[in-house]
């Protein structure tokens, strides 16, 4: 029973910042060289991965950034140095105001929705029933379909003229939305369809997440009289916070990046009206007849430093909780 | 009594799946839709009228590719699960010095562009002759997976009781022997996990598959589209047939995996 | 990097990004120093060999005609042929790529509008250089792939766009379609078939390259010059677009879409009018209704110039120069008067020829409307343009997208388009 008691109380490590102790106390404790010696055994592999993979495109990036590219020099591989102009160019630019918000909308609302929605079906389906394992799995079928397919499929079902929702609309005698094609409504269009997309990979982990907690503090929590509600938010929740954590912060990082969804259904259109960092980005480097590697490698890298900005906070609450 | 109950639920789980799913059934009615009815208005919420054109294309050009894609996802996941894994524990459990700046990069890696990672990879691949297969394809499709990896495993290893690793180190285990017979079969929800995802991003992969085996004689069914996807017209029908057939294996085995995601792996652990 | 500082571990992120940054300096500094050309990764340069050849015919595979005639050119060339194919979107990008590390192609298939890009890239030989012949090539088509008086490359064939037409739809509607000869009696005929209850006309809008082909015919034949995009004419343009659109003559999709999404909302039969190009020639005859084409009407009447599509062979700059004889002769042989035809009726273009043209219209009378359209066409490019073409097509784009979409007024669309360009 005293085990069981304990476990509420047992805050895992977070993910980031594995340095944090888990226990009480062992923060000053002096390791000995051996063991440090076993965990950089242990992660010998992902730093030679790291190094060999991602260094490269990592530097590629950063360099694209710092010079003066053109097509020409971009093959010939002489572009002049030109330090943070490119950045000073894609911020005065009248593209960054809008792409700002556009971003902050998107990733906030995406977020939000997609982990509470995520949050609410793996709750729903943690009490097996019949089926339940199946059409868990069937959740994740929009992941397989190659984004080129799913974001098709909805820019096809949002079609203002032939798209089936303005047909559903039309039943019940609403008036068609153009929703991919009018500046009020393609980012909201293209928000949803991100949240469809994401709501597959909250679901999972959160699922797994749940599935790690043990019955036997639901027991507890049950024998202690809780109801729902109760056991919910002083039981599940907070033992499901670093699972919680590093979803959010994973979701952070994959909205943010996304560009596929919204290029292939609005191309950023119309105008700009659904334009977020990194389609621009991509519209910048890839998406005209002449490149702009220079402006839209600035642009990624500004992303880049937003991701960095979150996990610095995540960190520093992980690291406040751990210490309380 | 709690029969009934579940029955219930069973039945708003296949409502919500069916919500979740309704783009997917859209995708499959637009497979067997004849080219003039694509763009009906209104559209016709059955195939009416249907074609197995799009079909007969797929099962006479495609088959071939579906091979390939398994081989690629499941090397994929291999791949991630071995580099990952052990860093995970390491991670979680041995508390090495630097180990948050190291948590820190994975996370600025994915967030590098893929199209920059794909340029990157095109450049080594060239020079090193690994260009158009499948090994290469494997290794570029694990970094999509791999930095989410470490960082999943890690949350859900941090939160293996302390008192299991000192059992086992009491028990005289080292820390190989701890990482596989220990935590490794207590993290397996989490290992699922990761190994799904991985397998799902690289069976829809088509930026690497694109840029990194278009000439390869064994490609991923991605690259199937490519068929479909003229220089002025795309064939819309054959393209949504290709995405329906190559989901069909795919959902297979995510129903099988998702069965061996249970309950109660650590608590039972603990009680031992 | 000023909110990493404050941190603890900071130095040590500091540290291992150091690290990695110093060993991808490396890694870049192999890939570029490391002379790996083409030669060296697929046969030996002399006569015998692999040849690499790059096109954007993904959907044609090992057995069709197109690859067949890659096949039987390489063999008569005495050479394996080894050909990739990749979206056409894909291309522009593949092919800088490839150049930058010194893999380019043999010989490269690629969209017009790209070959001043890649030209002024240095990726692509003058034909001075390659000595392929283009005497027999028709000037308006030739203009897509020169600049600064250089030529680099030959067309495979050519396509352009037109005004597909539904006989019964216009017929219900009690439209003459000899009558439609400008822009006024072209919205008359939409008007008279939007009361009829069938819909108008319909095109591609959407914010990308194909946005602005399909506006140029407008464009063009409202008399407007890219070179100022704001004229009273140019503006016009746009305002017949946006004004068919206001009354319900288009349906509001074209914004978003493609070619082919406009082709198939014309496919379902609703449509009077569809602005589409010589490649839905094989589709149009699938449609199962009548269909007629005529050439879209300038502003007062007569016949707007279109842009023109399609591909040009080039041969890129290899290290080993002596591989552009061989070149040469695959690319010779591949544009030659008999296989010409094989290609162009295999995409269903139109021949960069006059030859090859009178036997296509010999052996299917209805190309002719569609030569006609081919030799009133005009390169996107030309006018002298070259590069600076991509840099005046985005903003058009963009400003036809911000009017139809009602973000701006169509004066104040082009008046911002023309700013974004100085």
């Amino acid at each position: 029973m005293s085990r069981i008691a304990q476990a509420p109380n047992r805050r895992p490590a977070p993910a980031i910042g594995g340095s944090v102790p888990t226990g009480r106390g062992h923060r000053k404790v002096w390791r000995p060289r051996a063991e440090q010696l076993t965990a950089w055994a242990f992660l010998l592999p992902i730093v030679v991965y790291l190094v060999v993979f991602y260094a490269y495109p990592l530097y590629r990036n950063l360099e694209l950034s710092l010079r003066d590219y053109t097509v020409r020099s971009f093959v010939q591989g002489d572009a002049p140095f030109i330090g943070f102009d490119n950045y000073a160019k894609v911020i005065n630019d009248a593209t960054f105001g809008p792409a700002l918000w556009h971003t902050v909308v998107f990733t906030v609302v995406s977020l939000v929705f997609q982990f509470g929605i995520g949050l609410a079906l793996a709750l729903f389906f943690v009490r097996n029933f019949r089926l339940s394992a199946t059409l868990r799995a069937l959740f994740l079928v929009p992941w397989l379909l190659p984004l080129i397919v799913s974001s098709s499929t909805w820019a096809w079902m949002l079609n203002s003229d032939s798209g089936v929702v303005n047909a559903v609309l039309g039943m019940v005698g609403v008036d068609p939305v153009n929703w991919l094609t009018s500046p009020d409504w393609a980012l909201w269009s293209v928000t949803v369809a991100n949240i469809w997309i994401g709501v597959p990979f909250n679901l999972v982990v959160l699922y797994s997440g749940l599935q790690a907690i043990s019955p036997a503090v639901y027991e507890a929590a049950a024998l202690d009289g809780a109801s729902g509600w109760q056991r919910f938010w002083s039981v599940t929740f907070p033992l499901l916070r670093p699972v919680s954590a590093i979803t959010l912060l994973l979701g952070l990082v994959y909205t943010l990046k996304v560009f596929d969804i919204i290029w292939i259904m609005t191309r950023g259109g119309p105008s700009g009206a659904s334009t977020t960092f990194a389609t621009w980005s991509y519209r910048l480097g890839f998406g005209n007849l002449v490149p702009s590697f220079g402006p839209g490698a600035a642009v990624g890298n500004l992303l880049i430093v937003t991701a960095l900005v979150f996990g610095l906070l995540y960190i520093r609450v992980q690291r406040r909780q751990a210490l309380a | 009594m709690t029969a009934p109950r579940r029955w219930w639920k069973t039945l708003i789980g296949m409502a919500l799946t069916g919500v979740m799913l309704f783009p997917v059934y859209w995708m499959i009615n637009v497979s067997f839709t004849r080219d003039r009815d694509m763009r009906k208005s209104p559209p016709s919420w059955f195939p009416v009228d249907g074609t197995l054109e799009g079909y007969r294309a797929v099962l006479d050009q495609q088959l071939p590719y579906l091979g390939a894609s398994l081989v690629v996802g499941l090397g994929t996941v291999a791949l991630t699960l071995a580099v990952a894994a052990p860093a995970a524990y390491s991670l979680a459990k041995l508390r090495p010095r630097g180990g948050g700046a190291l948590s820190f990069l994975l996370l600025i890696a994915q967030m590098i562009p893929g199209i920059i990672m794909a340029m990157g990879f095109y450049a080594m691949y060239l020079n090193l002759g690994v260009l158009n297969t499948l090994p290469g394809l494997i290794v570029a499709d694990s970094t999509l997976a791999v930095p989410f990896a470490v960082l999943i495993l890690t949350a859900f290893m941090s939160g293996i009781p302390q008192e299991l690793l000192h059992a086992a180190r009491v028990d005289g285990a080292g820390a190989l022997r701890t990482f596989w017979s220990i935590i490794m079969p207590v993290s397996r929800n989490a290992i699922i996990t990761v190994s799904l995802f991985a397998f799902l991003w690289a069976w829809s992969d088509f930026i690497f598959a694109s840029t990194l085996d278009s000439g390869g004689d064994h490609q991923p069914i991605t690259l199937g589209i490519y068929h479909y996807i003229g220089n002025n017209n795309q064939q819309w029908n054959a393209i949504m047939a290709t995405a329906v057939v190559a989901s069909i294996p795919a959902t297979v085995l995510l129903v099988i995996a998702q069965r061996y995601v249970t309950a109660g792996v650590t608590a039972g652990a603990v009680k031992d | 990097m000023t909110a990493a500082r404050s941190s603890g571990w900071s130095r040590r992120t500091l540290g291992v990004g150091l690290a990695v940054v110093a060993a991808a300096g490396c890694l870049a500094g192999c890939s570029t120093t490391t002379p790996e050309n083409g030669t060296a990764a697929t046969g030996q340069p002399s006569a015998g060999g692999t040849y690499t050849i790059w096109d954007p015919y993904p959907q044609y595979d090992k057995t069709s005609e197109w690859v067949k005639l890659l096949e039987s050119c390489g063999s008569q060339a005495g050479v394996t042929v080894e050909r990739t194919a990749f979206d056409t979107s894909d291309l522009t990008n593949k092919a800088l790529l490839a150049a930058q590390q010194g893999n380019a192609p043999d010989v490269i298939v690629i969209d017009n509008p790209v070959i001043s890009t890649l030209a002024e890239a240095g990726v692509l030989t003058t034909t001075e250089e390659n000595k392929l012949d283009i005497s027999a090539i028709s000037p308006n088509l030739i203009a897509a792939g020169q600049s600064g008086g250089k030529t680099y490359g030959v067309p495979i064939g050519a396509n352009t766009l037109a005004l597909y037409y539904n006989k019964a739809v216009l017929d219900e509607a009690g439209v003459d379609i000899a009558s439609v000869k400008d822009w006024v009696s072209l919205t008359a005929a939409l008007e008279k078939v939007k009361a009829a209850g069938e819909k108008g006309i319909t095109f591609s809008a959407i914010g990308t390259e194909e946005g602005s082909f399909q506006f140029l015919p407008w464009f063009w034949g409202s008399g407007a010059q890219l070179t100022k995009l704001d004229s009273a004419e140019g503006v016009s343009a746009v305002t017949l677009w946006t004004d068919w659109l206001k009354k319900g003559y288009a349906p509001n999709s074209v914004i978003n879409n493609t070619q082919t999404t406009s082709w198939q909302e014309f496919a379902s039969g609703d449509y009077a009018f569809a602005e589409n190009g010589t490649w839905q020639l094989a589709n149009a005859k699938q449609a199962g209704f009548e269909y007629g084409i005529i050439p879209i009407p300038g502003k007062a009447g007569g016949t707007a110039a279109a842009p023109t599509g399609g591909e040009f062979v080039s041969i890129p700059v290899q290290q080993d120069a002596a591989r552009y004889a061989t070149s040469q002769r695959l690319v010779t042989c591949l544009t030659s008067t008999d296989n010409s035809f094989t290609t162009v009726s295999t995409l269903s273009y139109i021949a960069p020829t006059e030859q090859v043209q009178a036997r296509q219209i010999t052996e299917n009378p209805e190309l002719e409307v569609w030569v006609a359209a081919v030799k009133a066409a005009k390169g996107r490019t030309s006018d002298d343009l070259g590069t600076k073409y991509p840099k005046i097509s985005e903003p058009m784009w963009g400003a036809v997208q911000a009017a139809l979409s009602g973000a701006k007024s169509p004066q104040q669309a082009m008046t911002d388009a023309q700013t974004a360009i100085q």
